[in-house]
């Protein structure tokens, strides 16, 4: 059995669990959304993921965290293939949504894509009108009236707590806003395609505090909506956000449990050592 | 270190600098000369005959208005074809050629047909079409342009598209929209004003290309827009009248190289202005 | 609700279309393969008469006879790389005076500017260095500075053969100064554009040590940038071959061989231009088309050694 599904299995009457500060919502055991097994992952010659077996819980929040190199954004990226752009890069191994595997060559990217959102660690606005942006995405996957699609629009960025502050320039090109708000547009645009799904690469780590805190409360709006997993340097940062956390090291799984477990008592040594700063 | 050292390694330096300073200078010298010359002796042949007459025989009075139209008909169907073939092969360079072994090849030949000589492209033209067919014709002339401009675009292309972040490719991969729709609707559009400019520059330097044309449109004493005729062009009437002995043809080389000059550096500037504007609502 | 299904094991719509961009941009890059395949090709096969005729002899005879169908390329050759070399030799100096000027010593408000004309220099279209060549600056040689160069140079020992001669205005030397002028830009911007990618850090621990300027650029900045450097030359060098215009109009177009550069010559390109609407047999222009083969062949010899020199200075810049 995974960390996971043994942490989700204590008996709830046993002392250990009665005295641990356990969050309301991690009884009953939640469903998994995704989860990976034997996964290996080439770049080229090299390996960059061994094995890899993470269980991700619907629609909690999941941090990948590590040193760099430790693979957590080449894991994150498996989960809507975008690495298959790029030739050399090789995934194998089972990778389950709902218990499909998404690796197979008959899953349609587009499918998968519409399933699972993605937002990158820069903000990267197209060259288009606000309203644009957020659309573009929508009109490739469905066709939907002015109307519609106004409300679409409309719903996705309050979604993302960019509303009230865009409202009235929606026709404005989007490369004028700051940078907290371009990033929160791109989620916009993630959220727009109501994936199930939401992968969150390091989001926060091109923006300044006061943006980077306004996102983290978003994240923890949006959880009740999707399923998240955030690959983050910043621990304090998934100490914050997540329910549960996994946390990697030249490509393998060290260990995954709950946010609680990993950051006051993780089982595995490496985990503590990188939790009290003894490298990384 | 003594001072005798120090001295001349200073008084080395002041004379490499004032060299410097005179090639400069030199350069320049030159640079004022050739624009004085052209706009002093091009505005005094300026009348409004240039572009109400055509191309008249020696020792007559005329214009250029055959030749002005032949070099706006030729230009615009040499950019017309060379352009979209460019902007496709730049894009495979950029897109799909990034690393392989074909995308290097093909920007190797690109490279070396950006600086061959254009009479050489001239020549393949002639024996591709002229001689074929059997006569020269302005199709012919736009299709040596075309050869001329689309290693132009092909390399501001590529280059132009791999400015775009990676990320910005992702992301729209990401929202499921499929790689050709991610190419021509999000990536063209954040390179659109570079592409525009690769435009312009191959543009202004196909305007005034003469060795190609010489052995495929020629030139045309009359007005025409038959394409698959001899046509008239500024660069080949400067050409044919500055190396004639009548004055009145003389002075209208110079009109002819003015007003050329000037559209060159029309052009020129406007590839700047969306150059610098675009990169001030960039960074 | 969007419309998805199960996945199933069928090709979408945007599959098709995907591969079908991406067939015609493949298509658009072979076609700058096969453009310059073809027109090497083209020329080899209209001048294979010339070359079948005359064999090697070709490229050594003097003679241009039109009506004993009797060619050789000696004269346009010789012309065309003496015209090169004399450029070469103004050009990179002046050359690396600029690009010196503008990197190191100018101030900073000047530099766009003169960067901006330098690069004028190289948009004007060759006719017009053409025309202003044979109108302006042939007479203002001839009347001015040959007979200078004739009277004075031309009587030292040796190398006075190459000053000697009327002073026409029209030449070798006259088209090597045209041609110098036009390619200073091309060389100019490329060595200044690789001066600047010398890292500052490189320079200040110089002028942190007590360099001049003339030493920074001399002892760090050029052996940096060497092969780009000389990349840029050779570039600027396959321009000055192929150059046709500006050349035509001054060089005198002469079938005959000699030793001044004050005197007239010929140079492929200008040889082509003038006379290959008037060739009036197969022949004639058979050796025409040869000889534009020949320019090919040796255009792209230097410019794929250019564009391999700079692309030795952008990998060693990757790696960094």
């Amino acid at each position: 059995m995974t960390d996971l599904a043994q942490a989700f299995t204590m008996n709830e009457t046993s002392p250990a669990v009665a005295d641990m500060d356990v969050r309301r919502d991690l009884r009953p055991m939640p469903k998994l959304k995704l989860s990976t097994h034997g996964l290996e992952f080439h770049y080229g010659r090299a390996r960059a993921l061994h094995d890899v077996q993470l269980d991700v819980a619907e629609k909690r929040v999941t941090a990948l965290i590590g040193p760099s190199g430790c693979g957590k954004s080449t894991l994150l990226r498996v989960f809507n293939r975008i690495y298959a752009l790029y030739p050399g890069q090789v995934a194998r191994g089972e990778v389950l949504l709902d218990g499909m595997d998404i690796l197979t060559p008959d899953y349609p990217l587009a499918l998968l894509r519409s399933k699972v959102g993605m937002v990158f660690q820069k903000p990267v606005p197209f060259p288009m009108t606000i309203f644009e942006n957020v659309a573009y995405g929508i009109r490739h996957h469905e066709r939907l009236s002015k109307a519609d699609m106004a409300v679409r629009v409309e719903s996705a960025l309050r979604q993302a707590a960019l509303w009230d502050e865009v409202k009235d320039k929606l026709r404005q090109s989007a490369l004028g806003l700051s940078g907290g708000q371009q990033q929160r547009l791109c989620i916009a645009r993630a959220v727009a395609l109501r994936p199930e799904v939401l992968l969150l690469d390091e989001p926060t780590s091109a923006l300044d505090p006061i943006s980077t805190s306004r996102i983290e409360q978003l994240i923890d709006e949006l959880k009740r909506d999707f399923t998240i997993v955030i690959v983050t340097h910043n621990m304090q940062q998934a100490a914050r956000v997540s329910d549960y956390t996994a946390f990697m090291y030249l490509g393998d799984l060290v260990e995954q449990d709950t946010t609680e477990t990993i950051f006051s008592n993780p089982s595995k040594r490496q985990t503590e050592d990188y939790i009290t700063g003894r490298f990384g | 270190m003594n001072a005798w050292h120090i001295a001349v390694r200073g008084a080395k330096n002041a004379v490499a600098q004032l060299l410097a300073t005179l090639a400069t200078a030199f350069g320049l010298f030159w640079l004022g000369w050739i624009l004085w010359t052209t706009l002093h002796n091009g505005f005094a042949s300026i009348n409004l005959a240039l572009f109400t007459q055509m191309t008249p025989p020696p020792g007559e009075t005329g214009g250029l208005l055959n030749a002005f139209v032949g070099s706006a008909l030729m230009s615009g169907l040499g950019v017309l074809i060379g352009a979209p073939i460019g902007v496709l092969a730049g894009t495979y360079l950029a897109e799909y050629g990034r690393g392989a072994w074909f995308g290097e090849v093909i920007r190797f030949v690109n490279d070396i047909l950006l600086s061959a000589p254009s009479i050489v492209l001239g020549l393949f033209v002639y024996t591709l079409v002229v001689a074929r067919v059997g006569h020269f014709s302005a199709l012919a002339g736009s299709l040596s342009l075309a050869l001329i401009v689309l290693p132009v675009v092909v390399r501001t292309t590529d280059e132009m598209l791999r400015l775009v972040p990676t990320q910005m490719r992702e992301a729209a991969l990401s929202l499921g929209v499929p790689q050709w729709k991610v190419t021509t609707q999000v990536l063209y559009r954040a390179s659109l004003p570079g592409i525009v400019t690769g435009i312009l520059l191959a543009l202004a330097r196909i305007s005034g290309e003469t060795a190609p044309l010489l052995f495929t449109a020629l030139n045309n004493q009359y007005w025409t827009t038959d394409l698959s005729a001899p046509m008239a062009n500024v660069p080949v009437v400067i050409f044919q009248y500055a190396m004639s002995p009548y004055d009145n043809w003389h002075s209208l080389a110079w009109a002819g190289a003015f007003f050329l000059t000037v559209f060159v550096l029309l052009v020129g500037l406007a590839a700047r202005a969306i150059v610098s504007r675009h990169r001030m609502t960039h960074d | 609700m969007s419309v998805v299904t199960l996945p199933v094991p069928t090709r979408v719509a945007g599959d098709t279309a995907d591969r079908g961009f991406r067939w015609l941009a493949t298509g658009a890059a072979l076609l700058v393969l096969v453009a310059l395949v073809a027109a090497a090709g083209s020329m080899l096969w209209g001048g294979r008469a010339a070359f079948e005729k005359f064999g090697f002899g070709f490229l050594v005879s003097r003679t241009w006879d039109p009506v004993a169908h009797e060619f050789g390329a000696l004269i346009p050759i010789y012309g065309t790389l003496v015209t090169a070399l004399i450029a070469i030799l103004i050009a990179v100096p002046v050359s690396f005076g600029i690009a010196m000027f503008l990197t190191e010593i100018a101030p900073k408000w000047m530099r766009g500017a003169i960067g901006a004309a330098v690069e004028l220099l190289a948009a004007i279209p060759s006719i017009i260095y053409g025309m202003w060549g044979l109108f302006v600056l042939v007479p203002a040689l001839a009347e001015h500075v040959y007979p200078w160069v004739d009277a004075h140079l031309g009587s030292w020992p040796l190398v006075g053969v190459l000053f000697s001669g009327p002073p026409l205005g029209l030449g070798m030397l006259t088209a090597g100064l045209v041609l110098a002028i036009m390619i200073i830009p091309f060389i100019a911007s490329v060595m200044r554009e690789v001066f600047l990618t010398v890292p500052g850090r490189l320079k200040e621990s110089a002028y942190a040590l007590g360099s001049t300027r003339w030493e920074v650029v001399w002892d760090v900045v050029l052996p940096y940038t060497r092969s780009a450097v000389v990349g840029g030359i050779f570039l600027g060098l396959g321009r000055a071959l192929g150059e046709t215009m500006a050349v035509t109009f001054v060089l005198g177009n002469s079938h005959d061989l000699t030793a001044s550069l004050l005197m007239p010559g010929n140079s492929i390109a200008a040889t082509i231009a003038n006379e290959f609407t008037e060739a009036d047999s197969p022949m004639y222009r058979s050796s025409l088309i040869a000889l534009g083969f020949v320019l090919f062949l040796v255009t792209f010899v230097v410019l794929a050694a250019a564009r391999l020199m700079l692309r030795r200075l952008a990998r060693q810049e990757g790696n960094r």
